[in-house]
């Protein structure tokens, strides 16, 4: 590499690394709970235990649990049901109108029922009037940090900052072990000497596991425009024939049991998971829109929607997916690292951890640099070398 | 003296390869042996790290000696 060349890197590497540390740290430290977050979930779990019935007790008629929530709350709008394929239950979520549930999402409640008996377990609040819980706080601040969409997008940024860092990183790591042996942490000459050596060893040990985790991690930032597009594009095309209709009263709906086993005979290899009302924004104005996923270790991350008019009760269309709604979710385990067991998320901590040194160490190398910025990358590079050569000098005098 | 970029890359390069071997092996795998396998490629990193920084203290500890 030309001297030219690695100071151009060099001063990517610095800015893109100075912008994006102190958000990077966030995320990293917020990140490590999410990280065990089922776990913890269950610890803190307060609904009472499931009912023992036998294993093989058939689930509760979809319709039953719907006519059970509408008559709790009389007036008010399902906006979708989630049928758990971990746990026995079944959640019904509510709203007092589908207008109220767009400007705000948090008007919504929601009410657990046991999949096998239809009896209700437990019942949220608005959630305006939930209190905010440990780990909705990690997630958000993971996230948005408390900026929705906009925050969403700013941090998408930073994680590619965060990329940047990684590649121009991968630049200037040559020159710097011109005259080191792989894995040297010079920890005999000074603190700033040791830092960097530890910066370097670790940053390209991990360096395929932060990029992976980056890029998935920007993905995800990116999940509300990309369902935005997609709902323009590919669902609008398809709600074209629909025109000039109005949404389905709860009188004209069809049987919701019926949508589900219609969309599980449609789709027989999966599992339908979720059920998204007539009305939402989230899915079509006239149909049931149906989420059913794989039952195979990967494909249980694909999710494909079924529709099924919400009128007549015909099947509309299994939807194919397109390819960028396919790359987000192939990238959420691959930044959640939930799909090996938990030695997978121990491991994934602790490269959490080391991440967290690699950024940290980054800091206290600018933090404690002794040069006017124009040099920087030269002086570095020459006080990081002549640390090697007196080392080799003193390895042959020994 | 200076190093060439394969003796500077060798490890880094292994590494490289066995991250995202680890990576796909617990997903695209059917649990099992994959899911050892992905333990053990994604342990081997935090295992070398672990062996620089006890090598850095041993060298210390003998200078002080």
């Amino acid at each position: 590499m030309t001297r030219s060349a690695f100071r151009k890197w060099f001063w990517v590497h610095k800015w893109a690394s100075l912008i994006c540390t102190a958000f990077l740290l966030v995320i990293c430290v917020t990140g490590l709970p999410l990280i065990f977050g089922e776990e913890i979930e269950h610890l803190l779990d307060t609904d009472p235990p499931y009912a023992s019935l036998p294993a093989n007790t058939p689930s509760a008629n979809l319709d039953e649990i719907v006519a059970k929530s509408r008559q709790m709350y009389p007036g008010e709008i399902i906006v979708s049901t989630f049928m758990d394929d971990d746990e026995p239950k079944i959640v019904v979520t509510m709203a007092p109108s589908w207008k109220a549930f767009e400007a705000n999402r948090k008007v919504a409640h929601w009410i657990k029922y046991d999949a096998r008996s239809a009896q209700v377990i437990r019942q949220s609040k608005p959630l305006t009037q939930e209190s905010q819980t440990f780990l909705g706080l990690m997630l958000t601040l993971h996230r948005d940090m408390f900026a929705g969409l906009p925050g969403e997008l700013f941090l998408g940024a930073m994680g590619f900052l965060f990329v940047t860092a990684i590649v121009s990183g991968i630049a200037v790591y040559g020159p710097f072990m011109r005259k080191l042996d792989f894995a040297t942490v010079r920890a005999d000459r000074s603190p700033r000497l040791k830092w960097l050596d530890l910066h370097n060893m670790i940053g390209v040990v991990t360096l395929a596991w932060a990029l992976v985790v980056g890029i998935t991690g920007v993905i995800n930032e990116l999940s509300t425009p990309m369902f935005l597009l997609w709902q323009k594009t590919d669902v609008k095309a398809m709600l074209e024939p629909f025109k000039g209709q109005t949404v389905p009263t709860t009188a004209e709906m069809s049987s919701v049991q019926q949508a589900l086993e219609t969309a599980q005979a449609a789709a027989p290899d999966m599992r339908v998971t979720s059920v998204v009302f007539p009305g939402s924004q989230f899915g079509s104005p006239f149909h049931y829109l149906l989420w059913a996923k794989g039952k195979e270790p990967l494909t249980s991350r694909l999710f494909s929607p079924v529709m099924v008019d919400a009128r007549s009760g015909k099947l509309q269309a299994v939807v194919e997916m397109p390819w960028y709604l396919r790359a987000l979710e192939v990238s959420r385990p691959l930044h959640f690292g939930d799909y090996g067991g938990m030695p997978l998320k121990i491991i994934w901590a602790l490269l959490d951890l080391v991440t967290i040194i690699v950024l940290g160490s980054g800091l206290y190398l600018w933090l404690s640099r002794r040069t006017s910025s124009a040099t920087e990358a030269d002086t570095e590079l020459m006080e990081s070398n002549a640390g090697a050569v007196l080392a080799v000098s003193r390895e042959a005098a020994e | 003296m200076r190093f060439g970029l394969s003796r500077i890359w060798r490890w880094p390069a292994a590494l490289a390869v066995l991250m995202p071997f680890g990576l796909l092996s617990a997903l695209l795998g059917q649990g099992g042996i994959w899911w050892v396998l992905s333990w053990v490629a994604l342990a081997v990193p935090l295992l070398v790290i672990a062996a620089a920084w006890q090598k850095r203290r041993r060298s210390v500890v003998s200078e002080q000696q």
